[in-house]
C-alpha cells in the first residue's frame, strides 16, 4: 500500500484524500438521508470504502516523493493491481455462477431461509461479477498496458487512472452488495440503481479523458488499431450506458427509480443496450486485447492489418442495429424486427474477419501454440469467437430465434461466447503480462498454466454442450404436438427434463472455476516470488535493472 | 405521426443503404491506400517493439 | 478523399471519436426514435387501467426477488404459446410498463396471463414452498414474503414517481395511495371503498395472502400476478385462435 502510494506526488496524494473525504461525505449523506431503505446500506458501504482507502493513503502520505526518472518510465502500478482485482473477480463471480447452477440443479440448496441467499438477488451478482468486475478490470488494466506501450508515452499523471480503476471498483461493489439487498433496476446487463449509475458515467468520463489525454501525448503518429477497440469499447458504452438508464428516482433517499421508459420503447432501448454490451463491452474491447497481447506473445505481427481496420468499422457499425434479434415475434414492429435481423448475419463478416485475422497470425507458428499454453489460450478464444458469432448469427434468424429463444440454447451460446472467448482471452493475455509487469521470465509455474488450460476447455466444453442439448430439447417440447393436435409436453415435463443437463453445466463450470483458482494461484506465487527476489537483491524498491529488462520473451 | 414511420422505413431502405455501400467504400479505399501501406507496416511491427520505455524529451531518457 | 480524411482523424483522436460515436449512433437512433413518435406501434384500448399502489409494490417485490431472471411476460405470436398460454401479448399491455418485464429466458413459465388463474391460497403456498404445490418446481421459496411487513408510507412518492415518467395517475391516487394500498388487503376496512372508486369496480380487493389483520408483502405480489394480464381485456377480444407464422 505504501508503495502504491509513494507512486504519487504529495500534490496528487492530496487531491486522492479530497476526492476520498468527498465520497465519504456522499456515503454519509446516503447512509443518513436513506434510513429506512436499502440506500442507508449502500450508504455505509460508500463510507466504509472510502474511509478504508482514505485511511492507506495516510499511510504512505508521508513516503518520499517519487523522482523525476519515473517520467522514463512506463506506470504500471495500476495496471499491476488491476490485474489483482481481475483476478479476485474471476474467482467470486464464476465461484457465483457455479453456485447458481447448482441451485437450478437442486433448490433445496439455499442453506438459509433468507432473501439474500435466493436465486433471483444471486444471479445478478454472476452476471456482474463477471462481466463488469472480472472482465470490466481486465479491460481496464490491459487498456493502460496497451495504451502507454503503442503510443510510447506514459499515462500523463499518477492520480487519473488509480480514480478509474478504484472508482470502478466501488461501482462493482456496490452494485453486488445492492443486488443482495434487492436492489435492482431488473435492466439485464444494467441493474445497478441511478446513483451507481451517475457514479460510473463519473469515472468512464474520466476513463475517456484520461484516454484521450494519453493519446495526445503519443510518439507515433498512427494509433495503433488495438486502441481503437478500446476507444470504442470506452465510448459506445458510455453512450449506452446513459441513455438505458435515464430514470427518475422516487426520491433522493430512495434507491429505487423508475425507467423514463416504457414497454416496447423500453424494450428496444434495454435491448439496444444489451445487444451492444456484449458488442462494445464483451468484444470490442476484448479483440483491442487480442490484437496487441497475441501478435506480441507470438512474436509475429498480426496477419493482416488492413483487415482489422476494415472489421473494426465493420464491427462498429452493424453491431448497433442487431439489438431487435432479442425481441423477435413479440410486440415489437416486424420491420424493426428484419432490420435486426438482417444486420446481425451482415455482423458475420466483420467477425469471422477477426477471429480469421487472429488464427492466420499463428498460422506458421503452430509449434509455438503446442509448446506455449498461453498462445493456446489465445487461440482457442479465437476459435470460440468466430464460433459464438456464428452461432449468434444463426439464432438472430427468425424461426431460428422461434426455438432458441427463452431457452437454455440462448444461455449455452452466452457461455460459449463468455468461457470460450472473453475468460480465454483474458486469462491469456493475463498470463503474457504477468510477467512482464512483475519483471519476471515467466510465470511463477508454467506447469499450472497447462493445468488451468485443459481444466478451462473441458470446463468450456462440457458448459456449452450441456446448455445446447438442454436448450434445444427443451424448446422442442414446448411446440411439439400430439396427433391429437394438442401440446404433447406440459412446461414441468421440460423442467424435468433439464435435471440432468443441469448437473452437468454445474460440473462444467466447477471445472472452470477450478481453472481460475488455479489461475489465481499462479499469480500469487508469480507476484510473491517477484517481490522477493526483488528484495534479495537490492533491497530497494525500483525494479532491477530498469531498462535492461525487456518485456517480451 | 404516421409519416414518420413511412420515413424511416424509406430512408433505411434507401438511404440507409447508399450510406452503408458508401460507408464501406471509404473505410475499404482507406485500408487499401497506397500512401498508407507505410504507415500500417510500421503500426504492425511497432508492437513487437521489445523497447519498454516511453520515447521523448524526457530528462533522463536515455534512448529515442 | 476517404484516405485523406480518415488519416486525419485519426491522427486528431478527437475527431476519431466523433467518428465512433457518429458511426455508432445511426443504428440506435433510426430503430428506436421512431417507436417514441409512431402512435401505431402501440395499439389503442381505452380500457386499460393502472397498477394500483398494492400491485405496483407487489411488482417491484417482483423485481426486487429477480423474478424476471426466470420468467417472461410475452407471449411471442407462435400457435403453441398462444395456445400453452393464451393471447399473444400486445404493446399496449406494457404500455405503463417501466420497466418492462418481457424477460429472456423461460426457467420458469411465461406469467403474462398468470391472473386469475391459480386462487390467491395457491399462490401464496406456491410462494411459501413450490414444492408444497408442484412437486417436479425448481423454484426458490419466498417464505419472508408472507413475513415481512409491507413498506406502505412513501406509496404517494412512487406514484408522483411514475406520473414524472408517464404514468396518468391522479393527484387524488398519489394523495391517497398509502390508504388504498392498505385498504386494498384490508375489505373490511373503511379505506377499501376509495380503491374501487379510484381504480375502478373491477379492481380487487381482498385478504390476498388470507390474513386481513396486516399487509404484507406476500399480499402486495400476490396482488401484482392476479392482475398480470387483466388490465385490459383488449388482447382477448382482438384475438381469435388465429396466431402468427
Ligand atoms: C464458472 C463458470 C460459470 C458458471 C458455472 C456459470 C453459470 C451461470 C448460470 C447458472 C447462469 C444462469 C442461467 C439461467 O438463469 O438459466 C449464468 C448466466 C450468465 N452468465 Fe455465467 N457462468 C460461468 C461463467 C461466466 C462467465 C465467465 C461469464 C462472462 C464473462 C458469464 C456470463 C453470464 C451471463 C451474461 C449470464 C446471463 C445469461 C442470460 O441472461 O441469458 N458466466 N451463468
Ligand atoms: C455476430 C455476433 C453475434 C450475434 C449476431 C449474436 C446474436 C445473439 C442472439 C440472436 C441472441 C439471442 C437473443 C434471444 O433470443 O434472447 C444472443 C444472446 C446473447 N449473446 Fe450473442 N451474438 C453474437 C455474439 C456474441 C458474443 C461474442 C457474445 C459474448 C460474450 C455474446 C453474448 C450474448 C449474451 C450475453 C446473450 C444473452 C442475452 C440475454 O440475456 O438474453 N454474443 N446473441
Amino acid at each position: 500500500m505504501v508503495r502504491l502510494v509513494s507512486g504519487m506526488t504529495v500534490t496528487e496524494r492530496q487531491i486522492a484524500l479530497v476526492v476520498l473525504l468527498a465520497l465519504s461525505l456522499i456515503g454519509l449523506a446516503m447512509a443518513a438521508g436513506g434510513r429506512g431503505d436499502p440506500m442507508g446500506a449502500q450508504g455505509f458501504v460508500v463510507l466504509v470504502f472510502s474511509v478504508g482507502l482514505a485511511f492507506a493513503v495516510m499511510a504512505g502520505y508521508y513516503a518520499p516523493e517519487p523522482d523525476e526518472s519515473r517520467l522514463t518510465r512506463y506506470y504500471d502500478d495500476p495496471t499491476k493491481v488491476g490485474i489483482v482485482l481481475t483476478v479476485i473477480w474471476a474467482v467470486v463471480g464464476m465461484a457465483v455462477g457455479v453456485w447458481v447452477a447448482s441451485l437450478l440443479a437442486w433448490p433445496e440448496l439455499t442453506f438459509v431461509d433468507q432473501a439474500w441467499a435466493s436465486f433471483g438477488r444471486l444471479r445478478p451478482v454472476h452476471t456482474s461479477g463477471v462481466i463488469f468486475g472480472f472482465g470490466g478490470n481486465a479491460l481496464i488494466a490491459t487498456s493502460f498496458h496497451v495504451l502507454q506501450r503503442t503510443s510510447r508515452a506514459r499515462l500523463p499523471d499518477q492520480f487519473t487512472p488509480w480514480f478509474v480503476l478504484i472508482g470502478y471498483n466501488l461501482f462493482c461493489i456496490v452494485a453486488a452488495s445492492g443486488y443482495l439487498m434487492g436492489i435492482t433496476q431488473s435492466k439485464e446487463y444494467a441493474e445497478p440503481e441511478w446513483y451507481a449509475d451517475i457514479w460510473l458515467v463519473i469515472v468512464w468520463v474520466v476513463y475517456f479523458l484520461l484516454y484521450l489525454r494519453t493519446l495526445a501525448r503519443r510518439k507515433e503518429p498512427h494509433i495503433y488499431v488495438a486502441n481503437w477497440y478500446y476507444m470504442a469499447f470506452i465510448l459506445v458504452v458510455a453512450v449506452l450506458h446513459i441513455v438505458n438508464n435515464l430514470a427518475v428516482p422516487v426520491s433522493w433517499g430512495h434507491a429505487k427509480s423508475y425507467s423514463l421508459f416504457s414497454g416496447v420503447q423500453d424494450a428496444m432501448t434495454e435491448w439496444w443496450y444489451g445487444h451492444n454490451a456484449v458488442a462494445f463491452f464483451l468484444t470490442s474491447g476484448f479483440l483491442g486485447m487480442m490484437y496487441y497481447y497475441l501478435p506480441k506473445r507470438a512474436g509475429r505481427p498480426i496477419f493482416s492489418y488492413r483487415l482489422s481496420i476494415i472489421s473494426f468499422w465493420g464491427i462498429t457499425f452493424f453491431y448497433m442495429w442487431a439489438g431487435s434479434h432479442h425481441l423477435h415475434y413479440t410486440a415489437l414492429p416486424q420491420w424493426v424486427q428484419t432490420l435486426g435481423m438482417s444486420f446481425s448475419i451482415m455482423l458475420l463478416v466483420p467477425s469471422w474477419a477477426s477471429a480469421g485475422n487472429a488464427l492466420a497470425t499463428l498460422n506458421g507458428a503452430w509449434h509455438k501454440v503446442r509448446d506455449d499454453a498461453v498462445l493456446r489460450f489465445m487461440m482457442v478464444a479465437a476459435v470460440f469467437y468466430g464460433l459464438s458469432t456464428f452461432e449468434g448469427s444463426f439464432m438472430a434468424i427468425r424461426p431460428v430465434n422461434s426455438l432458441s429463444h427463452y431457452t437454455d440454447w440462448t444461455v449455452g451460446h452466452v457461455h460459449a461466447g463468455a468461457l470460450g472467448w472473453v475468460a480465454m482471452i483474458t486469462f491469456g493475455s493475463l498470463y503474457a503480462l504477468v510477467p512482464w509487469m512483475w519483471k519476471r521470465e515467466t510465470m511463477y509455474s508454467p506447469k499450472l498454466i497447462e493445468v488451468h488450460f485443459w481444466l478451462a476447455l473441458a470446463g468450456t466444453i462440457v458448459y456449452v454442450f450441456a446448455m445446447w442439448n438442454s436448450g434445444i430439447i427443451q424448446g422442442l417440447m414446448w411446440r411439439t404436438y400430439n396427433d391429437g393436435g394438442t401440446l404433447a409436453y406440459s412446461f414441468l415435463d421440460s423442467v424435468e427434463a433439464m435435471h440432468p443437463y443441469y448437473i452437468a453445466r454445474a460440473f462444467g463450470g466447477l471445472l472452470f472455476l477450478s481453472g481460475a483458482v488455479v489461475c489465481a494461484s499462479n499469480v500469487w506465487l508469480t507476484i510473491r516470488a517477484a517481490q522477493r527476489e526483488r528484495r534479495g537483491e537490492t533491497g530497494t524498491d525500483v525494479p532491477i535493472v530498469a531498462g535492461a529488462m525487456q518485456a517480451g520473451e | 405521426m404516421e409519416i414518420a414511420h413511412d420515413v424511416v422505413v424509406a430512408f433505411s431502405k434507401s438511404w440507409g443503404l447508399f450510406y452503408l455501400v458508401g460507408f464501406s467504400l471509404c473505410v475499404v479505399a482507406y485500408a487499401y491506400w497506397p500512401g498508407n501501406r507505410k504507415a500500417f507496416t510500421r503500426a504492425k511491427m511497432s508492437v513487437l517493439d521489445t523497447d519498454d520505455r516511453p520515447l521523448g524529451d524526457r530528462p533522463l531518457g536515455p534512448e529515442a | 478523399m476517404p484516405e485523406f480524411f480518415h488519416r486525419k482523424i485519426e491522427r486528431n483522436a478527437i475527431g476519431f471519436v466523433l467518428a465512433i460515436v457518429g458511426v455508432a449512433s445511426i443504428g440506435g437512433f433510426v430503430e428506436i426514435a421512431p417507436l417514441f413518435t409512431i402512435h401505431q406501434t402501440v395499439e389503442d384500448a381505452p380500457d386499460m387501467r393502472l397498477y394500483t399502489p398494492l400491485e405496483l409494490a407487489g411488482r417491484n417485490i417482483y423485481i426486487r426477488e429477480g423474478c424476471y431472471a426466470c420468467h417472461s411476460q410475452m407471449i411471442r405470436t407462435l400457435r403453441d404459446e398462444v395456445e400453452r398460454y393464451g393471447p399473444y401479448s400486445l404493446a399496449v399491455e406494457s404500455k405503463y410498463d417501466h420497466p418492462m418485464l418481457w424477460g429472456s429466458k423461460r426457467t420458469g413459465p411465461d406469467l403474462a396471463r398468470i391472473g386469475d388463474k391459480y386462487s390467491d391460497a395457491w399462490h401464496v403456498r406456491h410462494m411459501i414452498n413450490p414444492r408444497d404445490v408442484v412437486p417436479e418446481s425448481i423454484m426458490p421459496r419466498y417464505g419472508w414474503l408472507a413475513r415481512n411487513e409491507l413498506r406502505v408510507d412513501d406509496l404517494g412518492e412512487h406514484l408522483a414517481a411514475q406520473r414524472d415518467v408517464g404514468v396518468p395517475y391522479t393527484q387524488a391516487m398519489v394523495d391517497n395511495a398509502t390508504r388504498d394500498a392498505y385498504g386494498q388487503a384490508t375489505p373490511d376496512s373503511d379505506a377499501a371503498a376509495g380503491v374501487s372508486e379510484r381504480y375502478g369496480a373491477a379492481t380487487q380487493v381482498r385478504a390476498f395472502d388470507g390474513d386481513p389483520s396486516r399487509v404484507t408483502e406476500m399480499d402486495a405480489l400476490v396482488a401484482y400476478l392476479q392482475i398480470l394480464g387483466r388490465l385490459t381485456e383488449a388482447p382477448y377480444k382482438q384475438q381469435s385462435t388465429a396466431a402468427g407464422e
